[in-house]
């Protein structure tokens, strides 16, 4: 039998918003195929081998637990987390999570907080917070199809040159509120800052990730397919809503 | 003495009051803002000399104010109340504004206000209350009030502007019980001093780390969510020794608890006529702060005011609207259960799961302004306890994300032909009739009020502004 081991990293601060579901998500649809999966949480202080895992996802947080986690970062964890990447490991990042990924924080006041740098991106504080349902396309390297989530965050992400978006933004901020740009697809990274969460009601947004570690671990993945209505329900539902301006049921 | 300003901000909510019930509409915040046009500050005015209690928290506000005014009315003490639910300065301006007289001189000595975490800062000043109960603070509407860092210090600087108002919290919470490090104020604590069932260390707490030097919290016991014996093992901030605390839990039923509290030093039993473990904290919040009201009552004011009479109101409080209020539509007994965050449904599915009776639940979810935009609290509460409950037979779903609770409830393991989605709060209003089993009813809150609304009509209940 087929197994993924998935590390949950930081599940004691970065655990806002739902954000758990995704796990919840990533296991239900390996068990519907009869693939094992193995979920270790990983906290803060933990000493773990990094690189006995498949596949990593880290959440968001509130701001003042965040803090908490970048001294034990820097113990150690931000090398092993940069090979992962750099490895070929598939990465879940979220808000928080997503944001971690690249060089620095710089919030609204100008107080720099330097990240893991492992990607080409930083991210900037701003002074309104970007907060609604909202719906982006996936690029083709992530399948192409689309993604409907809630953001919630007033950093500003901007990529580095050459540094490809998770998608593009159809309706809402995605990255900056600017460029159109949403998230980051690095290697087999998907950051994003799609709350909701993500991945129950784009359910093939979840295959895309399980493909990428199941070929990254075995050289091929065979993902049957899954009767999805619930799930398609739940995704039209806010896609018809996002597209037509009704945010909320008001 | 009144002005005409006053004067005239109290004929203009009153008329304005008038004009919304008579097209039947519950307005509760507008009249409050008109009455504001002419007088800012209109709410000193008219509750001047009135001796207050202000109750605030994320959860349990609504339940833990009806049994402070039942057993104020239970003792010949009538008073205000904000029954209606309208809790910013607006609903607090107009309930306090539409009982005075024309000229704004207050009409009742008493008055229990429930007010908003956030509108505390605003509302407070204006009321100089006796007493302020914090009855906890857990993550809610994250898109509304932001961290739940946010809410407590809004809910601090509420409680400095009045220094001398006594202050009664959750020693449990310690988020709550943090205000006490920074305030000025008299403090008094309850809580529970014995652990709840079986309940361990939850993976969703709101708190895990010390509120004031970031290390992990060690628990002694948990009761529900991070509530709890706390301590940091590294500054030291730790529970506070409980004034008023249930030492014992010796019953728990759909009818109510049964306990044992710690009072006054000694030893009392108190029955609580609504079941569930966190009204067993309203009950310790609403002994705790009726007992520093009462002996600030004496001191201040020379007034006596019996504090047991606190424990006879527990055991005949009727609930609110829409929390654990009991229906009965055409003989199918129907229990509607407000849940608004994830801390409150978890402890909601927990009641449900140790009733050992057959059921059928029926799950309500809106993103309505007052709901919050932001549903995904959904997957944070512990709905995967639900699959694994033999005596819940069916599930129906209603409202504006019906279909993201239905998808929450099959990832919980919930089985697809066991949840059935419903168009609209009719369709499940007539599910519910033919029911063969008691119904549950779930809603977050202003699901809730459409289907309290059909059910009352149904039923023959008042609507909730009356």
């Amino acid at each position: 039998m087929e197994q993924l081991r998935i590390c949950h990293l930081y599940p004691e601060v970065l655990n806002l918003y739902g954000d758990r579901g995704n796990i919840r998500c990533l296991q239900q649809r390996l068990l519907w195929r009869n693939i094992d999966c193995e979920i270790t949480q990983v906290k803060i202080g933990d000493r773990a081998d990094l690189s006995a895992f498949d596949l990593f996802f880290i959440g968001g947080g509130q701001d003042f637990e965040q803090e908490v986690l970048l001294g034990d970062l820097k113990s150690g964890k931000a090398a092993e987390i940069r090979a992962a990447i750099e490895d070929g490991k598939t990465f879940l990042c979220i808000c928080g999570g997503y944001q971690m990924l690249g060089h620095y924080y710089e919030t609204y006041e100008g107080v720099k907080c330097e990240f893991l740098g492992a990607i080409d991106f930083y991210t900037v504080g701003g002074k309104v917070r970007m907060i609604d349902n909202y719906a982006f396309r996936l690029g083709e390297e992530s399948g192409g199809s689309t993604v409907v989530g809630f953001e919630n965050h007033s950093g500003r992400t901007y990529l580095g040159p050459g540094v490809k978006p998770l998608g593009t933004v159809l309706k809402g901020y995605g990255n900056n509120g600017e460029d159109k740009t949403e998230g980051v697809r690095y290697k087999n990274v998907f950051g994003s800052y799609s709350h909701g969460p993500i991945l129950p009601k784009n359910p093939e947004l979840c295959d895309e990730i399980l493909r990428s570690a199941l070929e990254r671990r075995y050289g091929r993945a065979d993902l049957s397919p899954l009767e999805d209505r619930f799930e398609k329900l739940a995704h039209e539902k806010v896609l018809e809503r996002v597209l037509s301006d009704r945010n909320s049921g008001d | 003495m009144s002005t005409i300003r006053t004067i005239a901000a109290v004929a203009a909510c009153k008329a304005a009051r008038g004009i919304l019930r008579m097209l039947h509409r519950g307005g509760t915040a507008l009249p409050g803002k008109v009455a504001m046009k002419f007088d800012k500050e209109v709410l000193r005015t008219v509750s001047r000399g009135m001796k207050i209690i202000v109750v605030t928290g994320t959860n349990g506000k609504t339940t833990t104010c009806r049994m402070l005014e039942h057993a104020l009315t239970r003792s010949g003490f009538p008073c205000l109340a904000n029954k209606s639910g309208a809790n910013l300065l607006s609903g607090v301006t107009a309930e306090f504004v539409c009982s005075a007289d024309w000229r704004g001189r207050p009409k009742t000595e008493y008055a229990v206000v429930e007010c908003d975490e956030g509108a505390l800062k605003q509302v407070v000043p204006l009321l100089a209350p006796e007493v302020i109960t914090v009855t906890n603070l857990f993550r809610d509407q994250l898109d509304r009030y932001g961290e739940v860092t946010h809410t407590l210090n809004a809910v601090k600087s509420g409680v400095e502007a009045s220094p001398q108002t006594a202050l009664c919290l959750n020693a449990d919470c310690s988020l709550t019980s943090s205000i006490a490090l920074d305030v000025p104020n008299p403090v008094f604590y309850y809580g529970l001093d014995v652990p709840v069932g079986e309940q361990k260390e939850t993976e969703i707490s709101d708190a895990r780390h010390c509120i004031r030097c970031g290390t992990a919290y060690e628990y002694r016991y948990y009761t529900y969510a991070h509530l709890g014996g706390f301590c940091c093992p590294n500054c030291g901030y730790s529970r506070h020794d409980a004034d008023v605390s249930v030492t014992q839990i010796n019953s728990v039923s759909p009818a109510g608890s049964e306990v044992r509290m710690k009072w006054r030093g000694s030893k009392k039993d108190a029955a609580i006529s609504l079941p569930a473990v966190f009204n067993i904290y309203n009950a310790a919040a609403a002994v705790c702060a009726f007992t520093v009201f009462s002996d600030r009552l004496k001191e201040r004011h020379g007034i006596t005011l019996p504090a047991e009479s606190i424990f006879d109101a527990l055991s005949d409080v009727e609930s609110s609207f829409g929390r654990m209020e009991n229906f009965d539509l055409d003989g199918v007994p129907v229990q509607m259960i407000l849940v608004k965050n994830p801390a409150g449904c978890s402890q909601s599915i927990s009641y449900l799961t140790q009733l050992k009776q057959d059921y059928m639940l029926a799950a309500c979810l809106n993103d309505r302004t007052a709901d919050g935009h932001d549903i995904s609290w959904i997957w944070d509460a512990d709905y995967e306890k639900l699959s694994e409950d033999p005596y819940l037979k069916q599930i129906l779903v209603c409202g504006d994300r019906a279909e993201d609770l239905q998808l929450r409830l099959k990832y919980a393991g919930i089985p697809e032909e066991r949840i059935e989605l419903l168009p609209d709060f009719a369709s499940m209003l007539g599910k519910i009739r033919t029911s063969n089993l008691p119904v549950f009813a779930m809603p977050n809150y202003t699901s809730m009020l459409e289907l309290r609304g059909l059910l009352s009509q149904a039923t023959g209940k008042k609507a909730f502004w009356k």
